[in-house]
């Protein structure tokens, strides 16, 4: 394919391209982009915000807890989410635990049924209203962990009832217990399909992060606001941000394009 | 991915290239700059002349501070959906450069920064209110307030407070370094934790890890081990009613309003005003 594809002179695609770059570059030299003025200016307003006193700094730190936080929410949401879907799954498969079951579905139902931002300022300000040596970095891991935890757990449930139920009838005939067939057949197939989405859960957790400067963390799109007040700037801090995240969330997804083609090609084999 | 590379290298060539042809040349063509441009003249409406022409008006102002309660009564009821609140000042004096509201009412001293540093804004001469900046606690919590109220009148005595509210009326914000002001972290005897919104110039800025303003200093003089969180402006209330700080700090101007919900130390800063920044090709003595 690419082989053909660089043998040609020109395709459709190349024309867009070209035409999309000739259509941006009329506008920049419109705009007055090419003036040496405008690149000194780009230039001392970039070294205000961001080289002045160390002020990059202040975007690493950010970031250093945008991961923190989107890292162990994603570890509590796995392993609340893997719970919460086996209970569900079990119950619908004949195990009798309605309690528990109801529990699971009222979980999940609250907490995908309301915005995050919502559960976050619950979680700081009524819930642990009165935990103030409590790092408030842990308060939104809880928070932002549940809510995945949530959206995970109808993950998994998806990736459970993927599998085809003669796995689960022939681990039981083999005179395997429901919870060994469960753990041992069905939750490491299930697991092999749904890495993709978790990895894209991941993703969305880390944009859905950018909120906690609500409850006085300084994530990464706080940290960006923190510089706006100083400088007195808009575009430059947002536009920073907003390039940051999009670098993070490309890298992540190839990373899953790859891991899809990885585990599609073992299942394969 | 190889031709959009192609692109980019070639849109990278053309501008470094450009960028040295006009190098030498004297081009005046208009600049990116959004502080150096003065945004275009507005012909259709007439000036500002006078606080009461801005009583129907579209008003930016920071959400929960007096500059809304101010902008609120000066629309009054047939025009209060011409407010805008926002979070940051940042976002409302964008949103005054970009036109989408005529003026934003806020703080004299925060203000008087931006116009410093921002072209072609103004401050109205005729301020819209004078009132009191004081610390709010929680109501009943008498024993943390009667002691911050003696700190105060002790600092205000042997003259740290004037030394602070010198150091930032005076000097450059960018000066300042955060590492100097101690914060008696190792103290014994507990720790006095407090709730502030770090956009406030010069009263309480985020820098680096650390806060400067004057509000921190005067804090950090008062506290024994002084721990700030950084929250948003609204939250404030809610923080120090829930307990979650033992007091907000934020150039917190004192009303009959908030007095219901909390309690005031005595007053620190006195005459401080609100005012109406407005663009200056907008406004007319």
């Amino acid at each position: 394919m690419t082989m053909r594809n660089s043998n040609n002179k020109f395709s459709r695609g190349d024309y867009f391209l070209w035409a999309f770059a000739v259509i941006i570059l009329v506008l920049l030299f419109q705009s007055g982009f090419f003036t040496a003025e405008a690149w000194q200016d780009f230039g001392r307003r970039f070294y205000q915000n961001f080289v002045y006193q160390e002020r990059y700094m202040m975007l690493v730190n950010g970031l250093r807890s945008t991961i923190f936080m989107t890292s162990f929410a994603t570890l509590i949401g796995l392993v609340v989410g893997v719970i919460v879907s086996v209970i569900r799954v079990a119950h619908e498969g004949g195990v009798h635990i309605p309690v528990l079951n109801a529990i699971a579905n009222c979980y999940v139902a609250a907490l995908r049924g309301t915005p995050v931002m919502v559960q976050l300022l619950i979680w700081n300000f009524t819930v642990f209203a009165s935990a103030r040596d409590l790092n408030t970095q842990y308060i939104a891991i809880l928070a932002f962990g549940l809510n995945s935890g949530a959206y995970i757990a109808e993950i998994f449930r998806g990736g459970i009832g993927s599998i085809d139920r003669g796995q689960m009838e022939a681990a039981r005939s083999l005179g395997l217990s429901y919870g060994t067939s469960m753990r041992f057949v069905i939750l490491p197939q299930a697991i092999r399909n749904v890495i993709p989405m978790l990895f894209n859960e991941f993703i969305v957790l880390l944009k859905e992060t950018s909120v906690a400067g609500y409850i006085g963390i300084d994530d990464l799109t706080r940290a960006g606001q923190n510089i706006q007040a100083l400088t007195m700037e808009h575009s430059q801090p947002l536009l920073m941000v907003a390039l940051i995240y999009l670098v993070i969330v490309m890298f992540l997804s190839s990373l899953v394009r790859r891991l899809e083609k990885y585990l599609s090609r073992s299942k394969r084999g | 991915m190889k031709k959009l590379l192609l692109a980019v290298l070639v849109l990278a060539v053309i501008g470094v290239g450009s960028y040295y042809y006009f190098c030498d040349k004297d081009v005046k063509t208009f600049s990116l700059d959004v502080n150096a441009k003065s945004p275009a003249p507005i012909q259709t409406q007439a000036k500002l002349k006078n606080i009461d022409n801005l009583k129907n008006q579209k008003l930016a102002a920071q959400r929960g501070t007096v500059g809304q309660y101010i902008a609120e009564d000066l629309l009054g009821e047939e025009n209060k959906n011409l407010l805008t609140t926002f979070e940051k000042y940042v976002d409302a004096i964008s949103a005054l450069r970009q036109q989408k509201v005529r003026a934003v009412v806020m703080d004299e001293m925060p203000a008087k920064r931006f116009v410093n540093d921002v072209k072609g804004l103004v401050i109205m001469k005729q301020e819209l209110s004078v009132e009191n900046y004081a610390i709010g606690f929680k109501k009943g919590n008498a024993e943390l307030l009667n002691r911050v109220n003696q700190a105060l009148k002790d600092i205000k005595a042997d003259g740290t407070l004037n030394k602070i509210f010198e150091k930032y009326y005076n000097g450059d914000l960018d000066k300042i370094n955060p590492a100097e002001i101690d914060f008696n972290l190792n103290a014994t005897g507990g720790k006095l934790v407090i709730g502030t919104e770090a956009g406030f110039a010069p009263y309480e800025l985020r820098v680096g890890e650390s806060y400067i303003g004057i509000d921190v200093e005067m804090c950090a003089a008062i506290a024994k081990a002084l721990v700030i969180e950084n929250m948003n402006f609204d939250a404030l209330p809610m923080a120090v009613s829930t307990g979650k700080v033992d007091m907000i700090c934020a150039g917190i101007t004192v009303t009959d309003e908030r007095k219901q919900n909390m309690d005031f130390s005595d007053d620190y800063v006195e005459g401080a005003k609100q005012v109406a920044v407005v663009l200056a090709d907008d406004y007319e003595e």
